[in-house]
């Protein structure tokens, strides 16, 4: 098979903090290339390169052995590199064949402006007849399901470079196709893929082992910015695959289990009682002092939406918590800060921080009752309370006056949890606390957290990271479609591995 | 963000070149107020007398205190278009209360109250109805100047009040308008609440976040019903000196508010977006509109060149004032 896309130590950076490091890659012809990691891993950064979306600092690209720079989305799809996002990028409102040629419409003009309709229709039938899918493309595309508009949009990614341009050895890109999709479509979809593989060419992301060996020809690991070495998808045994995902075998030292509260008799610090939501069902367990009580699941499990939920960031449908054995409140979280309830959001950049605010003023968020006074500001004591955090938690390059903006995600993390370090606290809850933070402020990070156990605080860790959720946690909860299904206990020396928890994670069926 | 911060970093240029172009939303204004006194005093000699400080600073003491609260509500992300017409509607109730009896300096408080609930209303129509100020201003807008246009019965009424004549024409300081020490007095303190207060502290939070504020606690809704409640009794005081001024209320007093105060706002460098300047630079932004309206006048440009020349000096301040790397989306 030939060398279709050369792909040569690539790196890319956003700021300080480094994306992707020295990628290279080669895709051969009518081939499918699996690419499997973790969120944050940077697939999506190598996409977005790929696609022309962002340009990389170092490394170059070769397409049919030529140089290949694309300025942006268009310049690739001329060159026959398309891209298939994770969300639909179908306009709902227009019929089928003006989507498959949608942006391609000046190859359709007559005298100038007018659209040749009956020439857009041709192409956009022999697009879905060489696709092997039953679509009428003079129908709206709102009256298809979301498999269908998924294969339309696939089948136009594979076909639109050749019946366009006459280009035969499209590169596709597909990113998490199948996240969306039940069983039976993806069925349908796997068989999408093996027939269209006779006519383009193939980058897979998924987060789905099993979905990746099916399919690909070849597949690569993706880690913290680094590609593994190409690796045989079926031959290759599962354990390591995890273990390059992780990157790591899961070492009792990085996450201080030694450090683990012992919790059997310690006072319970808050009660959780029958909390439910739009997206998860009653979920109810009680949180001791110095307890870490860690919550798994996969994206659609409602994990995150029952942190929202617990934290009084959204309030639950019904259910009510009580804190340290007073009277059961619906959680709000104005009035639950008070109480001594800290929440870090999974979204740093959306809702754990204000870039463009200093860091002092980050850091005083949610305490105006330390640091104000009769609607006075304290500035003084915002400022030492400021130089002293960026101390003690090792806030690298960081002063009381700076923007949040110039600081990197790791030390903009550690600032979200000084700002709950500073408050007398009985309960944290944590979502994706180290989500987009480099290794050694991981490190840092739970150290941190350990520290607050020693002090009696209870913890709830959401998060996506199998080996953070079995390092840390003394109890394991894991969620599935909203729904709480399992609960395993992760004491010193006896902790689960990912291999005990993933089956709770899936579905039955899977 | 991110890619933007380093995008900035050019390595060929020095350090405090850098610094500089990072904080040219700082000097620039106080550049560009620099530069008009100086081309107004060249090209015309009146412009450096006595009487025409005095003229200026007069002028600009309205604008200086109708935009001090609206400054706060820009800072929060939200604008503020009903200004103009508060000062007007509470300029007609004030007076047809003078018509009766002289209330002397009494009327301010009355008109600052009036004002503060006519923003209140405002805030609360926003925060409660979920409506976007924009919207809910525009609309009040146009209520409030109707009501105050059938107080008025469309014409311009007279009042004698001597307490009020003292406050526009009286020299406390040789050759500065007392309207004016008071608009300089209101602006220190509104300086003091946007960096002393919890009142300023929230707002500027909000205006960089609402989600982060949200997720952090703090009552959003509550503040910002306050700071539209803040802009209106602004806008009432506001109203108080304008009248005095004229020494009348008619159909036209605050029509030039409601672009003025947004455009003193905005060259002053607080964002629309919100998050960023602050009630303290839009004291710069109205000595830019006052010099050009004063300099202007005294070079003998007609009307309508005022309005381009005014208008291309805002879109130009915006222009070279932002960073641009850091203004992702605009709308």
């Amino acid at each position: 098979m030939a060398e279709l896309l050369k792909i040569d130590g690539v790196s890319k950076s956003y700021g300080p903090v480094p994306v992707l490091h020295d990628i290279s890659l080669s895709v051969s012809s009518r081939s499918i290339i699996g690419l499997i990691g973790e969120n944050g891993a940077g697939k999506s950064t190598l996409f977005n390169i790929i696609s022309g979306l962002a340009r990389p600092d170092t490394g170059s690209m070769q397409l049919k052995c030529e140089a290949y720079a694309p300025r942006d989305f268009g310049d690739a799809f001329k060159r026959g590199v398309t891209r298939v996002f994770q969300e639909q990028a179908l306009v709902s409102n227009i019929p089928v064949y003006e989507n498959l040629v949608l942006s391609q419409e000046h190859r359709f003009t007559r005298f100038g402006q007018v659209l040749n309709k009956r020439a857009m229709i041709a192409v956009a039938e022999r697009i879905v007849a060489d696709a092997g899918i039953d679509v009428d493309v003079r129908r709206l595309t709102s009256s298809y399901d979301f498999s269908k508009r998924q294969a339309i949009e696939i089948a136009r990614a594979c076909l639109a470079p050749r019946h366009l341009m006459g280009i035969e050895d499209p590169v596709v890109l597909l990113d998490e196709p199948t996240s969306a999709l039940d069983r039976k479509d993806e069925t349908a979809f796997f068989d999408l893929l093996l027939r269209l593989k006779t006519q383009a060419s193939f980058i897979f992301v998924s987060h789905r082992l099993s979905e990746v060996r099916t399919l690909s020809d070849a597949m690569h690991v993706m880690r913290d910015g680094r590609l593994s070495p190409v690796l045989n998808p079926v031959t290759t045994p599962e354990t390591d695959i995890y273990a390059l995902m992780v990157g790591r075998e899961r070492s009792d030292d990085y996450y201080h289990v030694a450090r683990q509260q012992s919790v059997e008799d310690r006072p319970v610090v808050c009660q959780v009682k029958a909390l439910t939501g739009r997206s998860f069902s009653p979920v109810s367990f009680d949180i001791r002092q110095g307890e870490i009580i860690g919550i798994g699941g996969l994206l659609d499990s409602g994990k995150s939406a029952f942190g929202k939920a617990l934290a009084g960031v959204e309030p639950p449908l019904s259910g009510a918590i009580s804190l340290a054995g007073n009277a059961p409140q619906t959680p709000r979280i104005a009035a639950l800060i008070r109480e001594g309830v800290g929440y870090v959001p999974a979204e740093r950049l959306v809702e754990g921080i204000i870039p463009s605010l200093a860091l002092a003023i980050n850091l005083s968020l949610p305490s105006a009752d330390r640091f104000s006074r009769f609607g006075l500001w304290r500035l003084a004591r915002e400022r030492q309370a400021a130089e002293a955090a960026v101390l003690r938690m090792g806030v690298r390059s960081g002063s009381p006056g700076m923007p949040l903006r110039n600081l990197s995600g790791g030390n903009q993390q550690k600032v979200v949890l000084a700002r709950w370090l500073q408050r007398d606290l009985k309960l944290l809850v944590l979502d994706n606390p180290t989500r987009g933070v480099d290794a050694g402020a991981k490190e840092e990070i739970y150290a941190h957290i350990r520290h607050l156990t020693e002090q009696g605080v209870g913890i709830v860790l959401i998060t996506d990271e199998l080996i953070e959720l079995i390092g840390l946690s003394n109890r394991i909860l894991i969620m599935q479609r909203g729904e709480l299904v399992a609960e395993l206990d992760a004491p010193v020396g006896g902790k689960p591995t990912e291999h005990d928890l993933i089956p709770h994670m899936l579905p039955s069926a899977a | 963000m991110s890619s933007a911060n380093s995008a900035r970093v050019s390595p060929t240029r020095p350090g405090w070149v850098q610094a500089g172009l990072a904080n040219r939303g700082t000097w620039l204004p106080i550049l560009v107020v620099v530069g008009l006194i100086v081309v107004f005093a060249v090209t015309s000699p009146p412009f450096l007398s006595w009487r025409n400080f005095s003229a200026i600073t007069g002028e600009g003491a309205t604008l200086l205190i109708a935009s001090l609260g609206a400054s706060f509500v820009i800072l929060m992300g939200s604008i503020d278009l009903s200004v103009g017409s508060i000062v007007l509607l509470v300029g007609s109730v004030c007076v047809t209360l003078l018509a009766d009896h002289d209330y002397g300096l009494m009327i301010l408080p009355l008109a600052a109250l009036l004002g503060l609930v006519l923003g209140g209303i405002n805030g609360m129509i926003s925060v409660v109805g979920r409506v976007p100020s924009f919207v809910v201003t525009l609309g009040s807008l146009s209520v409030f100047t109707g009501i105050a246009l059938s107080i008025l019965s469309g014409q311009a009424i007279m009042f004698d009040s001597t307490a009020l004549d003292d406050l526009a024409t009286g020299h406390l300081i040789p050759h500065l308008p007392n309207i004016a020490l008071c608009a300089l007095a209101l602006w220190v303190i509104a300086v003091a609440i946007g960096i002393w207060t919890k009142f300023g502290r929230f707002i500027l939070i909000i205006g960089g976040g609402e989600i982060v504020a949200r997720t952090s606690g703090l009552p959003v809704g509550r503040y910002k019903i306050l700071s539209f409640a803040f802009s209106g009794m602004m806008a009432g005081i506001a109203s108080v000196f304008a009248m005095s001024r004229l020494g009348a209320v008619g159909p036209t007093l605050g029509q030039d508010l409601l672009l003025n105060t947004i455009a003193a706002i905005v060259v002053g460098g607080t964002s629309l977006a919100g998050g960023a300047g602050g009630v303290h630079r839009t004291f710069v932004g109205v000595a830019i509109i006052a010099l050009l309206n004063n300099g202007l006048n005294l070079l003998g440009v007609g009307p309508y060149w005022q309005m381009v020349i005014k208008g291309a000096v805002v879109i130009g301040a915006v222009l070279v004032g932002q960073d641009r790397l850091l203004t992702r989306i605009v709308k």
